[in-house]
């Protein structure tokens, strides 16, 4: 009998719609005759997925009493009895109560693919026995229900049930996934947007098979990026000739096909006396590269494949786009051109070579006298040693010279290794040539005859003419190097002067470039010894720390650290550091300049508010002082009834004032710093009550689900009831009558969240953080607000705990404020 | 005859007190400081002191040290400071409970009722409470009414005797992890959370809201009748 086939809808999150476009297939294979039955499906309450079952063929559950409780689980035998052609199984993953027949429902499937049933079934991304792990880090919620991945792999189709992050989020907010009361520390975290877009990654790296390499790097990002930060970076490298801006677009178009991926250019100066680059070129690539969305960055360094490597490693780059050598066939032949040593060393970042129209056509002969390298001393030696006596086998050979004429070419040849190899060949050249004239050019022939003045004297002039030529030899080459070093650090010093200029935070961009440009772990600027700017990952704040100090002025200085400075970048850093006081003062100036436009529109503010805050003391004031006085006059007399109804006029406005000056003299009390908070460890279950009683009849009808075995909080009792009092007296202010807020507890490693839930008309997200700024309302119009204290109180009071308070859409409608505190631990 | 003395510097709550507490039968001295307040308690000792606790000669809590050099009479704190530290240390130097203000008179005739209550000589009357539908009778060491059978362990009863044999009264964690658990276990409040929550569970109509066993978060734990 032939095995039946297999049909995975793989899914990134619970919600996508996995089952629903399960059953969407199943319809379309009965109305092509197909012989189909669900043989189980979870519905979630989904009222959408539940219409899709309609018209199917639904198998009833085995049900399965498990400890007392009774579970429903699919009923193998049943469906091997049914025998459709096709059966419809949920939840591939799914882990079945003890005492089934198999322990998991992937081996009930395989058994029905044995009996040579199709299956339909449908996986999330999570319960992936590879990337388990992976998404336990991502989400903080450990996953117990796992397949292995070759079960998956061996399906006949897998499908993709893709949506992005947004739209899923979006249908968690109308409610279509979980019900809001449902929802709990763990679920909330799960659907953050950076998580969702995280697992949909996973779910399509996972299936375009290429999880595999792609794993290996996400699990090294995953210590030091965000948790998301699964994305390409494309470093290219420019040499500043006309061919960048090809390199630039080809490595633009690598990076958009890797949707997000990061562009960067780099440009290797060299600082060894070989020049080449066209600063203007440079500048113009900058700009493109710029345009395009990428950033511009410039490296000095000997060894242009490491210095490009090192920057690529720096910054996690995934690939590396290099152009083609532009040199002739000749000059390849001797040494192997960057491209191809880059790609040897490159591990394992991707490099492209790209070719281009300038490619070998060989470089403009601008390529300067070197100095004086290891590669032209060696070549002064074997000069030397090859040379010298082939001259004399030669001259032995040939026609017969005059010493004269023996000596002068000796002469000449010991020059000729000056200017190769300076000095050292130049003095092996000289003692050598001398001693040769000696033994077979001057009489008495084959013999050394050293002894003699004159002779002595011809071996002394030979090594003063050989020291002064390699002199003249090595300044110049000297002269040249320096020259070079000079051009690169204008180079270095121009890319600085624009980077002041362009960037937002000048000075952080400029404290990054120099440590970019020097290779360095931290730079960091002091101001009479107090840290104003770090980058890097230390931060150093004593000189004894640092690897260099440069001083600026009396009160500022720069710490490097990281490696040495050597004296020739000493002076290019203090250009740096005189261009980071000239930016530090700039942003000074620029913040004050922002400090001074508020300043007279708080005068403007703090007029309305006095208005609004009096007004909401004197309402309530004037009520009780007005109920008071009434019953006090001799005049009138009052029945029962009216006296009773003064008297709760007199109390509620009393208890009104009592609430607000409270929040008052608690918000001054955070503003000032002076807040007492006593932080012990307490139980939600008791504070939200009381809170609740705060709130009088309405407070009792707001429905609490706490479970028995939630951890203590660290939080100040009187803190956290005012908080909860607030929070739950907005939510019953917005909420409609038939939907009564909820509060649940739940915790998530470490944090406990209280979540108020209400089904008003909730708070676009935009406004989020505006709702938690104090005295919105201004003026004294509006008597049913209040001066908007409530949530800035909470969110002060909950941060004044070590907490956070934040809001979040309700499912279907209506907003919830979560408040999250630490647990105490060991509970 | 019960004899109160109210020490506070504020006339209007005095007179507020005064009338009060005269209406409801108990003899009222007042102070405005607390150098008045130790003398006024020396010579007409009185059965229950209401202190505040920013007087303008001394603290409030040198008060209270200072009457509990000689005397356990009990001593209600009244007192606008909200502050949790401020109530553990009113209550640590030896003050009975604690309300802030402003307060409800039914609630501190109340803790004025519970705290004197223990004050009498023994020979107490045969403890039966009622916590919503349940009756409870201590001596018998049964619990009647409501649905369904409640049974409770040897601990629970326990506790439950401590809280019921002091209604009304403030009973920190510490008084009754000594009373119910012993000495060597005043640290494990988490064992009084939980015995707590199962005598909510088993008694309370609304466990969620409580009416009867209640939690005062940082101070302890009281039995409202």
């Amino acid at each position: 009998m032939a095995r039946g086939e297999l049909r995975i809808f793989l899914g990134a999150a619970p919600g996508v719609g996995k089952t629903y476009t399960m059953l969407e297939e199943a319809h379309r294979r009965v109305e092509r005759g197909t012989d189909v039955a669900v043989a189980f499906v979870e519905t979630h309450g989904r009222k959408h997925t539940h219409a899709m079952l309609a018209d199917l063929e639904v198998l009833p559950r085995r049900t399965v009493t498990y400890r007392g409780v009774e579970f429903t689980e699919m009923d193998l035998d049943a469906v091997l009895a049914r025998k459709p052609e096709v059966a419809v199984v949920d939840e591939f993953a799914h882990t079945n109560v003890p005492g089934s027949r198999n322990a998991k429902r992937w081996q009930d499937i395989q058994e029905l693919l044995n009996a040579g049933i199709d299956v339909l079934t449908t996986v999330n991304v999570q319960h992936l026995e590879s990337l388990n792990d992976v998404v336990a880090r991502i989400t903080g919620v450990e996953q117990r229900e796992t397949v292995p991945d070759a079960l998956v792999r061996a399906a006949e189709q897998v499908e993709l049930v893709d949506m992005t992050p947004e739209a899923l989020r979006r249908r968690m907010a109308h409610g279509n996934i979980y019900k809001p009361e449902k929802i709990d520390a763990a679920l909330g975290n799960y659907f953050r947007t950076g998580n969702l877009t995280a697992l949909r990654e996973l779910a399509l790296l996972w299936l375009a098979d290429k999880v595999e390499d792609q794993l290996g790097k996400y699990r090294a990002d995953h210590g030091i990026n965000a948790t998301w930060e699964t994305r390409e970076r494309v470093v290219v490298a420019l040499t500043g000739g006309p061919e960048g801006d090809t390199l630039i677009r080809r490595a633009a178009r690598i990076a958009a096909r890797d949707k997000g991926a990061d562009l960067m250019a780099v440009h290797v100066t060299r600082n060894d006396g070989l020049a080449g680059a066209d600063p203007a070129a440079l500048s113009r690539q900058r700009v493109l590269v710029e345009s395009l969305g990428g950033t511009y960055h410039q490296v000095v360094g000997a060894d242009v494949p490491r210095a490009l490597l090192d920057f690529a490693r720096a910054v996690n780059a995934t690939q590396i786009v290099l152009g083609v050598s532009s040199r002739g066939k000749l000059a390849q032949l001797f040494s192997a051109g960057v491209g191809v040593t880059t790609t040897a060393m490159s591990g394992s970042i991707d490099v492209h070579l790209v070719t281009h129209e300038r490619a070998a056509q060989g470089r403009r002969a601008q390529r300067l006298p070197a100095a004086l390298s290891r590669r032209r001393r060696i070549a002064g030696f074997a000069a030397t040693i090859a040379g010298l006596p082939a001259l004399t086998a030669l001259l032995h050979a040939g026609p017969s010279l005059s010493l004269t004429n023996d000596i002068l070419l000796f002469l000449a040849a010991v020059v000729g290794v000056s200017l190769i190899g300076g000095l050292w060949p130049a003095l092996l050249a000289a003692v050598a040539g001398s001693l040769l004239l000696n033994y077979f050019f001057t009489p008495p022939i084959g013999r050394f005859t050293i002894a003699e003045i004159d002779n002595l004297l011809a071996l002394a002039i030979f090594v003063i003419v050989a020291i002064a030529v390699s002199w003249v030899v090595d300044t110049a080459a000297r002269k040249t190097r320096q020259a070079a070093q000079a051009g690169a650090d204008a180079q270095t010093l121009a890319t600085v002067a624009g980077s002041v200029l362009r960037g937002e935070r000048p000075l952080i961009a400029l404290l990054d470039r120099l440590r970019e440009t020097f290779a360095l772990q931290s730079v960091t600027l002091l101001e009479d010894g107090v840290v104003v700017a770090n980058v890097g990952d230390t931060t150093c704040t004593v000189a004894a720390d640092a690897d260099a100090e440069v001083k600026v002025d009396d009160h500022l200085k720069v710490l490097l650290r990281g490696r040495p400075l050597e004296a020739s970048a000493r002076r290019i850093v203090e250009a740096f550091a005189a261009q980071a006081a000239v930016a530090l003062r700039q942003e000074r100036l620029s913040a004050e300049a922002a400090s001074a436009k508020p300043l007279a529109e708080a005068d403007r503010m703090r007029t309305a508010l006095l208005a609004a805050v009096s007004h909401d003391l004197r309402t309530p004031l004037a009520s009780a002082k007005a109920a008071v006085a009434s019953l006090r006059s001799a005049d009138v007399h009052f029945d029962d009834d009216d006296r009773s109804e003064l008297l709760a006029t007199a109390d509620e406005s009393l208890d009104r004032l009592d609430r607000l000056v409270a929040n008052l003299l608690d918000m001054s009390r955070l503003q000032a710093g002076a807040l007492g908070v006593t932080l012990i460890g307490i139980g939600v279950e008791d504070i939200v009550p009381r809170a609740l009683d705060d709130l009088g009849p309405d407070g009792r009808k707001v429905a609490v689900h706490i479970p028995d075995d939630i951890p203590l909080v660290h939080a100040d009792p009187g803190l956290l009831e005012r908080i909860v009092v607030n929070l739950t007296a907005n939510a019953l202010r917005y909420s409609p009558a038939e939907q009564l807020p909820v509060i649940t507890a739940s915790t998530l490693s470490g944090t406990l969240e209280l979540r108020i839930i209400d089904h008003g008309p909730g708070i676009p997200a935009d406004r989020w953080d505006d709702v938690f700024l104090p005295f919105q309302r201004l003026g004294d119009r509006d008597n049913h607000t209040g001066v908007g204290l409530g949530l800035a109180l909470s969110r002060g009071l909950t941060e004044a705990m070590g907490g956070t308070l934040t809001p979040e859409d309700t499912p279907g409608g209506g907003l919830t404020m979560i408040l999250a505190l630490p647990t105490v631990s060991g509970t | 005859m019960t004899r109160i003395l109210v020490v506070d510097d504020e006339p209007q709550i005095v007179r507020a007190l005064r009338i009060n507490l005269a209406a409801r039968h108990y003899d009222v001295d007042t102070a405005p400081d607390g150098a008045s307040a130790l003398r006024a308690a020396s010579h007409h000792h009185p059965d229950l002191v209401v202190l505040d606790l920013g007087l303008p000669d001394m603290e409030g809590t040198e008060v209270i040290r200072g009457l509990r050099g000689w005397t356990t009479i009990p001593i209600i704190v009244l007192s606008g400071r909200v502050d949790s530290r401020d109530k553990v240390r009113a209550l640590d130097a030896g003050a009975d409970d604690y309300i802030t203000k402003p307060f409800g008179v039914d609630e501190l005739l109340a803790r004025i009722r519970a705290v004197t209550r223990r004050a009498q000589p023994a020979g107490e009357p045969p403890p039966v409470a009622t916590i919503g539908r349940h009756a409870i009778d201590l001596a018998a060491r049964s619990v009647t009414g409501g649905e369904g059978l409640v049974r409770l362990s040897p601990t629970e009863w326990q506790l439950l005797e401590h809280l019921l044999r002091h209604p009304g009264k403030l009973l920190s964690q510490r008084a009754l992890l000594q009373g119910v658990w012993g000495p060597e276990y005043l640290t494990e409040t988490n064992y009084l959370r939980q015995y707590m929550a199962r005598l909510r569970r088993k008694l309370e109509t609304d466990p969620a809201h409580p009416r009867h066993l209640l939690t005062e978060p940082g101070m302890g734990y009281r039995f409202q009748p």
